[in-house]
């Protein structure tokens, strides 16, 4: 046994020393010779991956999701179909398309599948041989992809069609998708940089970006199929998932820490780890405001990376869906949750007068000329709704109250200590969290923590 | 000969006083929100580059210096190219209009 490991071991070694792990992309001599042919071209060494691409999240921006309420369990849901309020278009109403001329006489693409990895006359959810040649391979796995070429544009017949660099050059620099890769569509999501997710990851702002980590060494994909965590707000998924625990363990802290150790069972590791938020906090649908290129964009309420901070709640991993709230189920005394950070986000956006329902938005008519309620006629009609225009007329704003997820802007450094929470004025509000004026009182007395703090103390002075 | 010292010293302080102020005058940090005109970037291994932004509110042209990797690298895969709207916040130092925060305003 010994041996088998030793000699295991020596064969490791020696890959890692012959650069086998993280050299190039084989195969380079072939694309040099033959050039890049799009998936055909991947599809050499990696038969079949095109077509079980077209079955992830990544291509549909839809999946079955089962801890949501208020779906319906056969149906498949994302930014594809979805209705909230941090985008209040989808894919259907707000496809792709040239907007109407703006007082300006301008014009411009624009759609929420602008980041769909497809040339859009592929689309969302497209399937077949024809599908599968549309794949943008590049755009997440090449370092040196032009993003010139990725611009929507006309064809001859007048179909909006999505450019992709499919250059040898780009071909070429194929690797391992970088945080680049990802960012280029994840950190504009939601209408600007920082919008939606509100957290940059580099290393002054991510203990493991700082790490030289890169998204999908947390994010592995198999098969592209790529694992995502609980967000209340994040639905669609591939059907795995990734978290903390899967490299840290359930008891991660050592030495004069591991008192923390205690706390793993109801506190999750965000909690104590992602004490900042970032990113929008507000944004009215209903009213639209004129950008200094003579178009108009919803009012947005932003703030950076770090600079504000999370709600608490208990969460039991599946997700009150109302029509003007979404978040996390939990209580403390379920079982299943723990105490997790949120960032809380509210959305003002117009509900249908009949059914209270909130409605979605087409942006071609605001991005135009900043009248909103066409936008709502204009999605109305696309979703087969009766009387459009009188759906629009008597459209009632509101606003719907949504918690994401705190998974991202991870430090140890700043981490939250006793003091930040068991503190008579800590970041918990107890009371809300489902505890007596009692257990409060106990809970926020240093007898709790004021040997462990003064050993800490006497150790980092 | 005291009296002399005295007011040297104060003169000193004075002048250092008004050095320093005028220090963090010159690193106050400036917003702006503005559509690039010109983007100059010497190559793939530039370390620095600087765009030329029309300024939305003003219309005067404003050349900012960038130095930070992540734009950089949005300017040399074209990430951001000319005609995109930016939302731009740089300090003045020693003349030059250094970016702190260089984000499209554009998002999906």
């Amino acid at each position: 046994m010994k041996q088998m490991v030793t000699i295991t071991s020596t064969l490791l070694a020696l890959l890692c020393a012959a650069g086998v792990w993280g050299a190039e992309h084989p195969g380079k001599s072939e694309i040099e010779k033959n050039g890049y042919k799009g998936p055909a071209t991947c599809e050499e060494c990696h038969p079949g991956t095109a077509k079980t691409f077209l079955d992830t999240v990544h291509w549909k921006h839809a999946s079955k999701v089962d801890n949501v309420s208020n779906l319906d369990s056969k149906k498949e849901y994302g930014m594809k179909n979805r209705i909230y309020t941090m985008c209040n278009g989808n894919d259907i109403v707000n496809n792709l398309k040239e907007i109407p001329k703006n007082a300006e006489g301008k014009s411009k693409f624009t759609g929420c599948n602008t980041c769909h990895p497809g040339n859009h006359v592929s689309d969302v959810g497209s399937t077949g041989p024809e599908a599968q040649n549309a794949i943008d391979c590049l755009v997440c796995h090449s370092t040196d992809y032009d993003f010139r070429q990725r611009k929507p544009f006309k064809n001859a017949q007048g179909q909006v069609v999505m450019g992709q660099d499919r250059s040898t050059k780009a071909a070429l620099a194929i690797a391992k998708p970088t945080v680049k890769n990802c960012m280029v569509c994840h950190e504009a999501a939601g209408g600007g940089v920082l919008v939606k997710r509100g957290f940059v990851f580099t290393k002054e702002t991510d203990a493991h970006a700082a790490k030289g980590m890169v998204c999908v060494d947390c994010h592995k994909a198999k098969n592209h199929k790529i694992p995502t965590g609980f967000d209340p707000n994040n639905w669609a998924n591939d059907g795995v998932r990734v978290a903390c625990t899967d490299c840290h363990g359930d008891k991660p802290h050592k030495g004069l820490s591991a008192v923390y150790n205690n706390h793993t069972a109801k506190i999750a590791c965000q909690t104590c780890h992602i004490p900042r938020t970032g990113g929008a906090v507000a944004k009215d649908f209903t009213v639209w405001e004129k950008g200094g290129d003579g178009f108009y964009e919803p009012t947005t309420l932003k703030q950076e990376a770090n600079a504000t901070v999370p709600v608490y709640a208990w969460y039991n991993k599946t997700v009150r869906n109302d029509q003007h709230f979404i978040g996390p189920n939990g209580s403390r005394k379920d079982g299943k949750s723990k105490i997790y950070p949120f960032k809380i986000f509210l959305g003002k956006a117009f509900y249908d007068q009949k059914t209270g329902k909130l409605l979605s938005m087409d942006f071609a008519p605001p991005m135009a000329n900043g009248n909103t309620r066409a936008g709502v006629e204009s999605a109305a009609r696309t979703l087969g709704m009766k009387d459009p225009a009188a759906v629009a007329k008597n459209a009632v704003p509101g606003w719907q109250t949504i918690y994401f997820g705190s998974n991202h802007l991870v430090t140890k450094s700043k981490a939250l200590n006793c003091v930040n929470c068991h503190g008579v004025n800590g970041v918990f509000n107890f009371r809300d969290l489902g505890y007596s004026d009692a257990e409060i009182k106990k809970l926020t007395n240093p007898e709790l923590y004021f040997k462990q703090l003064i050993e800490k103390q006497k150790e980092e002075w | 000969m005291k009296k002399s010292v005295a007011v040297l010293l104060v003169v000193a302080f004075v002048a250092l006083s008004v050095l320093s102020l005028s220090r963090v005058a010159s690193a106050e940090e400036i917003k702006m929100v503005g559509v690039i005109t010109k983007i100059d970037i010497a190559g793939k291994d530039a370390k620095t580059a600087t765009a030329t932004l029309k300024d939305n509110k003003t219309e005067k042209l404003v050349v900012i210096t960038i130095n930070d990797d992540l734009t950089l690298d949005k300017f040399k895969d074209h990430r951001i190219v000319e005609g995109d709207e930016i939302r731009c916040k740089y300090e003045v130092i020693d003349g030059k209009n250094v970016s702190k925060l260089f984000r499209k305003t554009a998002g999906c």
